[in-house]
């Protein structure tokens, strides 16, 4: 066995390990960290495939960003784990048709001659070889309009985001500066025009 | 290949290292009575009398989703790095190589100037 395999057999029994915990932790917190564990090890053996941008966009997005979101709605859902737990076994016949229909599933595509390890040997690569290269030489030439579209998903996104969470809170007392520095003297004093009085009158 | 990761390696090794050494160490050289007065939940001097788990604010989420929109923008911009001198150096799409990016950043800085002005990124 050489080195590689090695590191191969590293990452992916941690990866599984990981997996294993984030289905099976009773904390919902530990499970978001245990996917972040899992991610960490899906990342490293992205770099021993040598797709060295896509492991660290998995950090980058996933870990650095995604999981704080899960984390923030785990934190915002107010979890009882307890009430959690209840229905657990009548929801079990389901959740493992399910489960047992996603494996064959997978089962199936990865043994067909289209993704098995005989469509893909894997290329051996010098040194030099930068898969951010070939990746940006075709992302910015042959789909630039797919590219393009991104954005406009992402415009969307952030439209939805902000159409869908974004609150005005009435209990709070806060003051815009900007308005009290734009207040002039005659919207805070009126000076009234009286008629002078005689003493005794 | 796996010689050039060697630093990353060590990078991972040494942070391991950090994180789970004092731990250890604490855990190993430290004295270790417990009692039953030691190990109760302790709240500045009052028994505690609600579950620590508080519900967020949904304004994370917000705050939180528009960083990962414009995490993945960035992400864009690292192979378009890479790939701007070779797309710039063919004289027939000189401009084209900068033009798609401008579009792309562009488009998001329309949602961007949507935030802002909506306010949804004052914290007030």
């Amino acid at each position: 066995m050489d080195l590689k395999t090695i590191i191969f057999y590293v990452f992916a029994a941690l990866l599984i390990f990981a997996a294993l915990r984030v289905i099976t932790a009773r904390n919902p917190v530990h499970a978001a960290l245990y996917l972040v564990l899992a991610f960490f090890n899906a990342g490293g053996l992205w770099l021993t495939l040598q797709a060295e941008f896509l492991a660290i966009t998995l950090v980058m997005v996933y870990v650095g960003a995604v999981m704080v979101l899960f984390l923030f709605v785990i934190m915002m859902l107010d979890i009882d784990i307890k009430r959690l737990r209840q229905g657990f076994w009548r929801n079990m016949p389901l959740a493992a048709t399910l489960g047992v229909l996603m494996v064959a599933e997978m089962a199936l595509v990865l043994s067909t001659d289209y993704f098995g390890p005989v469509a893909f040997p894997g290329t051996k690569m010098g040194a030099d070889y930068s898969n951010t290269r070939e990746l940006g030489r075709l992302l910015f030439t042959d789909y630039v309009y797919p590219f393009e579209l991104a954005s406009i998903i992402l415009l969307v996104a952030i439209i939805a985001a902000v159409v869908l969470t974004l609150r005005r809170r009435k209990d709070v007392k806060h003051l815009d500066p900007v308005q009290q520095v734009a207040v002039k003297h005659s919207d805070r004093l009126r000076v009234l025009q009286m008629p002078a009085e005689k003493e005794g009158e | 290949m796996l010689e050039n990761y060697f630093p990353v390696l060590v990078f991972v090794v040494v942070g391991m290292a950090f994180g789970c050494m004092p731990i250890l160490l604490g855990w190993l050289v430290s004295p270790h009575r417990p009692d039953s007065e030691k190990l109760s939940p302790f709240e500045c001097g009052f028994e505690p009398f609600e579950d620590a788990r508080t519900k967020f604010d949904v304004r994370y989420y917000l705050i939180a989703i528009l960083f990962i929109l414009f995490d993945l923008e960035i992400a864009f911009l690292f192979p378009w790095a890479t790939i701007f001198k070779e797309i710039t150096a063919t004289p027939e799409v000189k401009l084209f190589g900068f033009a798609e990016m401008l579009v792309f950043i562009g488009v998001l800085v329309i949602g961007y100037v949507y935030a802002w002005v909506k306010g949804a990124l004052d914290w007030e």
